[in-house]
């Protein structure tokens, strides 16, 4: 660490160990970051359903976040299960100030990576530059509105939360970015929707160190916030020894945190980095026990009048939010959650916009959110089947969410099996069909690869023929047999002949998927369809005979038959495996899934977005 | 709390050290801000995310005919019509018909509080037949406070937008002007129900279990007067006395179409009145249950009042909407549902012509 000449370092035979306690810290770093690191080479070079074990790792972080827990915890008065951990934080917190940011978060080495690295200063310009802002309050003031608001039912705080954000930045922007780079290397390549925001928002914070060091955690963590407001409790803190202190600055050419080390150390704003310690030449500085009170400030940086401010911005936040009623009323039919997800309003008071859902999901069917959720429901996870399509015996997303946005569910819940039965698969959603687009409903052609890979049992998607009349398909007779008609063309305005008919050879014969009818007239009753077995250039021959054979001048219709496929509601899961194999490629297919039908919303009253009345199979 | 710089409290050693007092102050809140945080951690644990996901426990509906049928002997009429050409005063009607039945007297007592349950569920004037005509509401909330009920309450959950319905419906003013109490449904009013535990045996006809039900009027009302309309219904073939119910239920009952007769059925079986009025001196008898036009309502001059559910829906789809009941899919369902007369609860009677035959169906003919 770069040193100024007239600084003494501190050495081991100082600090009685075998150890600066600033390397301790460092290697804490890295193992953490590393830990970080690995957790995503875990799910980029493993495949999880070999090492189900590895699971419940892959968000660790997540859960000892202590600001997940109590934000989720305000919303739902629950703490959700791993987040307990968080608790571990809290009270090492209480203990011993903010050690969580300089020796665990990983966001926050990689700020003080970039901060040390990129700075170019000057000792002058460091000091300078380490001294504490009033500014560096805005970070109570995101806690508090944050906090605000998910009393009252939304949790935001995913959207700066360091842990959050590092993990939705790396899930989404940063291993795209390095897959695209270098083409297998690091597992196939995932596409995410706002892949170029969520990166652009890292690169943006993570680029601010360049102009004040860590100034991400000095300005806006919320999480940094909370601990700080905890950290006041502390038993031990940077205590500066006012005889021997000389007031030359320098434990501030590194302050990590901005704490004014060289004067009333702000217990709510140091980092807990030691860099003060060593830097000081005249050994001013120590990690007291309990130093008196009087020679610090306690406190975060806030009024009164400043926290009234943001709790009521946190709380307007919520009905102006939900006042275009998308998680109500006025959703949208495009959004369909993972399944396991619970109801809506209740998805937004949990969901921290981690992006792991999105991460362990095989098929890359998950993305984030734009607007289609509402604002509240920005980078919440939702299903765009043109990416990829919910595998149905797979639970993984679930397994990995760490406030249980959606839930720990298993197979038999998802596929209504078992003890299940009763209640049902779980629905996300119905498909239905575009009969437009479709091919063989819109454009006569055959197909209904939908229905061959509906992967329920027995299929929601069932196949019936369908009769079509076909292109230039009524043609006036000129002959007939008792097996045969012979056609020509339909004149056209004005024309007083008929052109023959030009078929090619068998054409018209059918196999397999298609099959082709004549339909002629009878005398005095209904139309006589009948197949065709074969024909020449303009003869047709049909199976068997004509019980009424047609006469000259006659107007026949060919038709061909093909399988058109139906959903039944009743089987259909909503898992968009049709709407992502569909031939027609787009964003509009000839098969899609609306949310309609979901089952997570069953029982809420209005919200509830089911379609059917019973719940049993009949 | 926050100490400025450069100033010693009292209790401080002068050169800093450690006092007893600080250091129990410091550990002591140390301590506590931990303690309750472990304690908050440990209270709120959800290890299976269910605790967070709790709903209120549903209601159910206590039998509103309880306390009266005791009172019921066998001979008592079930269901009394009164038949007029049309120039006699519905209140007088209800009155004239409820006297074979004991007057309002035998049904409320003093401090009760009345819940009236009419048909509003449309934006349409009385002539059209759609809802539950404005005579028989203020004319039944009289007649409760006259026998004693401190309270009277009227409500509906219309299709419509409720304010306008009971407006146009002139229930708003008829009530006023009754003394008894509107309650327009809003969304926080409601709460589930339990109809039946579990989940509903489609073999059985049975379509609901639990639902979401309007519960602000039902809270405090001990006795439940049900004010059906009459009326053609083109799915379900008519709306009664047990369509009627129909208006308490809130959520998605756009559902209830994809099975209507077990729903209606259900809808019976969910509620047990107190009593059933209707005013059928106008009788929607097609095109419904919206109507619309002023040629498809019966002037039938008549007002049924009864107890039993199952008897007063045919016998009001016999005789004034002129059909056959053995053709109407819901009777039959409730009839297997409601079973025969088993407590006070269920009094749908198998068969209900029985009734008339043991003289408990009462019909009075007023002329002049």
């Amino acid at each position: 660490m770069p040193q100024s000449n007239t600084a003494k370092k501190m050495t081991t035979k100082d600090t009685g160990g075998f150890l600066r306690v600033t390397t301790a810290r460092m290697i804490s770093q890295s193992f953490f970051f590393v830990a970080f690191l690995g957790l995503f080479a875990v799910t980029t070079y493993l495949c999880l359903a070999d090492n189900p074990r590895l699971i419940p790792w892959v968000a660790k972080f997540l859960e000892i976040d202590p600001l997940t827990a109590i934000a989720t915890a305000l919303a739902t008065h629950a703490v959700y299960s791993g987040l307990i951990f968080s608790l571990m934080i809290l009270l090492l917190t209480i203990a011993l100030g903010r050690v969580f940011c300089s020796w665990i978060c990983p966001f926050g080495t990689l700020h003080h990576v970039v901060g040390w690295a990129f700075g170019r200063w000057t000792t002058g310009h460091r000091i300078e530059v380490n001294r504490y802002r009033h500014s560096y309050a805005t970070k109570y003031v995101i806690l508090i509105a944050t906090l605000a608001a998910a009393v009252f039912g939304s949790v935001q705080i995913g959207l700066l939360d360091p842990i959050a954000t590092i993990y939705r930045s790396f899930t989404i922007a940063v291993m795209p970015a390095l897959q695209t780079a270098a083409p297998g290397r690091f597992g196939d390549l995932r596409i995410y929707q706002l892949a170029w925001l969520i990166g652009a928002m890292l690169l943006v914070l993570v680029g601010l160190n360049l102009v004040i060091p860590r100034l991400f955690c000095r300005v806006l963590c919320p999480l940094g916030a909370l601990l700080g407001v905890f950290a006041r409790f502390s038993l031990w803190r940077i205590e500066r020894d006012t005889d021997t202190c000389t007031s030359c600055g320098l434990c501030a050419a590194h302050c990590e945190g901005a704490c004014d080390p060289d004067g009333s150390l702000r217990k709510s704003e140091c980092l807990v980095c030691f860099n003060c310690i060593e830097d000081c030449p005249h050994d001013a500085l120590r990690f007291g026990y309990l130093p008196p009170r009087h020679t610090e400030v306690t406190n975060p940086d806030l009024d009164r009048r400043r926290i009234l401010v943001a709790g009521l911005a946190g709380l307007a936040f919520i009905p102006l939010a939900r006042a275009a009623g998308a998680s109500g009323k006025a959703y949208s039919s495009t959004v369909i959650r993972p399944p396991g997800a619970v109801e809506e309003q209740e998805f937004l008071k949990r969901c921290i916009k981690c992006g792991q859902c999105m991460r362990v999901c095989p098929t890359n069917v998950l993305q984030p959110a734009m607007l289609e959720a509402g604002i509240e429901g920005l980078w919440t996870p939702l299903m765009s089947f043109r990416v990829g399509f919910c595998q149905l015996n797979c639970v993984a997303c679930g397994q990995v969410c760490p406030t249980g946005a959606i839930q720990r569910i298993t197979l038999q819940e998802k596929l209504g099996l078992g003890t299940c039965a009763a209640a049902g698969p779980i629905r996300l959603g119905t498909a239905s069909y575009d009969l437009g687009r479709c091919l063989p409903w819109g454009k006569a052609t055959p197909c209904v690869v939908c229905e061959e890979v509906c992967p329920v049992s027995p299929k929601a998607i069932y196949t019936e023929w369908q009769q079509f009349l076909m292109r230039d398909g009524r043609k006036i007779v000129t002959a007939a047999t008792a097996a045969t008609v012979t056609l020509a063309e339909l004149p056209k305005g004005g024309q007083t002949r008929s052109e023959p008919t030009v078929l090619r050879p068998n054409a018209l014969r059918g196999d397999d998927s298609q099959h082709f009818y004549v339909k002629v007239p009878t005398a005095g009753g209904a139309d006589q369809t009948y197949r065709i077995a074969g024909n020449g250039v303009d003869t047709i021959q049909i199976d068997g005979e004509f019980s009424q054979a047609p006469e000259p001048g006659d107007v026949v219709a060919l038709l061909n038959e093909i399988k058109v496929p139906r959903i039944d509601m009743s089987r259909c899961i909503g898992c968009g495996l049709c709407e992502n194999v569909c031939v027609i490629n787009g964003d509009k297919r000839g098969v899609y899934v609306s949310a309609e039908g979901e089952t997570r919303s069953r029982g809420y009253g209005d919200r509830d977005r089911s379609l059917r009345l019973t719940r049993t199979e009949e | 709390m926050s100490e400025s710089n450069g100033t010693r409290p009292a209790n401080e050693t002068p050169d800093g050290g450690l006092t007893r007092r600080r250091f129990l102050r410091r550990v002591g809140a140390a301590a506590g801000a931990a303690g309750l945080a472990a304690a908050g951690y440990v209270v709120l644990h959800d290890p299976t995310g269910k605790a967070g996901l709790a709903r209120p426990k549903p209601i159910t509906l206590p039998d509103y005919f309880e306390t009266i049928y005791g009172g019921f002997g066998a001979s008592e009429p079930r269901l009394v019509i009164v038949r007029t050409n049309g120039k006699t005063p519905v209140a007088e009607m209800v009155r004239l018909a409820l006297e074979p039945l004991g007057g309002m007297g035998q049904f409320i007592a003093r401090g009760d509080v009345v819940l009236l349950k009419p048909n509003v569920a449309f934006d349409r004037p009385p002539v059209l037949g759609a809802t539950t005509s404005p005579e028989v509401v203020a004319a039944v909330a009289r007649m409760c406070f006259a026998a004693g009920a401190a309270k009277v309450l009227v409500a509906d959950n219309p299709i419509e937008t409720p304010a306008n319905c009971f407006y146009k419906a002139k229930i708003t003013d008829a009530a006023k002007q009754a003394g008894a109490t509107i309650v327009l449904p809003s969304a926080r009013q409601f709460r589930d129900v339990q109809v039946r535990p579990g989940q509903p045996n489609p073999d059985r006809h049975e379509a609901l279990g639990t639902w979401s039900i309007l519960y602000e009027p039902l809270k405090t009302a001990n006795k439940v007067i049900g004010l059906p309309a009459i009326k053609d219904h083109n799915l379900g073939g008519a709306s009664m006395c047990m369509k009627n119910w129909y208006g308490l239920l809130g959520g998605r009952r756009n559902q209830f179409h994809q099975a209507i007769h077990e729903v209606i059925s259900d809808l019976g079986y969910m509620v047990s009145p107190t009593l059933v009025i209707a005013d059928a001196t106008r009788v929607l008898m097609r095109n419904g249950p919206t109507g619309g036009r002023i040629d498809d309502v019966k002037q039938a001059g008549t007002v049924v009042v009864g107890v039993d559910q199952v008897a007063f829906d045919a016998w009001c789809y016999e005789n004034l909407l002129e059909r056959d009941p053995a053709t109407l899919t819901y009777l039959q369902y409730a009839e297997d549902k409601f079973g025969p007369g088993t407590g006070a609860r269920r009094f749908g009677q198998r068969n209900w012509k029985d009734y008339r035959d043991r003289g408990l169906i009462k019909e009075i003919n007023v002329s002049g």
